[in-house]
């Protein structure tokens, strides 16, 4: 394991052009992580993630697009201070990788900048995961959500 | 813990030389600044980056230091990165879902 690296890899039954979509507008990254999402999914538009409800317990995290070029590549930035651009040392970088693979997509994700960040951007992650990675918590949201793409016409 | 500690603890491992060096005194269960010179490069600063981040520990060996892995310092790095790795793991599989039901939704 590389310290400070997360790579990961996995194959998914839909074509790149519906991955990229799922990984890339914010409609559909609200269903799979933050509880908001406002960015334009276009090369450097900057914006935010939020997470939690109500303004007690809610985290709003600055989201910047780094990459997009559908349906192979997305890429952005995120928990860089919120009044500085987004840049190597100050936020984590996420990439997804898409490319064909059978009748499917073979998806490759990779998180960088934790050796740079330090290790408070880990701890800031264990805090969300806390809040968002319970499938108690997302279960109920993903059926509905799937019913409601089912009933389109 | 500080988060000033932590950011050392977290630059301390983050360096490919004193993985390995870590490594080393793993498997061999010891070292000394001599016996890990034969095998890495500057090893007085890089124990003494592990040293701070309270990844070694050292008890005094004639006129050397004998260094040994800090086994609860280490598992603690190891676990907060591992648990970033198992959040991006439940958001993959939510992606995966969500990509699956959108797809089988167009071709019926």
């Amino acid at each position: 394991m590389e310290f400070g690296t997360i790579e990961r890899e996995l194959f998914i039954e839909a074509s790149p052009e519906v991955v990229y979509e799922v990984v890339s507008s914010p409609d559909h990254v609200k269903q799979w992580w933050p509880d908001d999402a406002r960015y334009e999914p276009v090369p450097r538009s900057a914006g935010e993630i939020a997470f939690g409800d109500g303004d007690a317990g809610r985290k709003v995290v600055a989201f910047t697009v780094v990459e997009a070029r559908p349906p192979r590549t997305f890429s952005f930035r995120w928990t860089h201070p919120a009044d500085q651009p987004a840049a190597v040392g100050n936020s984590l970088l996420v990439t997804f990788e898409l490319s064909p693979s059978g009748d499917g997509t073979l998806l490759k994700f990779t998180e960088t900048g934790f050796r740079e960040m330090g290790w408070e951007a880990a701890v800031l992650e264990e805090q969300y995961r806390e809040h968002t990675a319970g499938w108690d918590y997302f279960l109920p949201r993903l059926a509905p959500y799937a019913t409601k793409l089912a009933a389109r016409p | 813990m500080t988060a000033a500690v932590d950011d050392d603890l977290w630059s301390a491992i983050g360096d490919p030389t004193r993985r390995r060096m870590l490594d080393l005194l793993l498997v061999e269960g010891a070292g000394t600044a001599t016996t890990l010179s034969r095998r890495l490069p500057a090893v007085a600063k890089h124990l003494g980056v592990l040293d701070r981040a309270g990844l070694v520990n050292a008890t005094p060996a004639g006129r050397e230091k004998r260094y040994q892995v800090d086994d609860a310092q280490l598992a603690r790095a190891v676990a907060q990165l591992a648990s970033v790795g198992s959040a991006w793991d439940a958001r993959l599989r939510r992606i995966k879902r969500i990509a699956e039901a959108i797809e089988r939704t167009q071709k019926n």
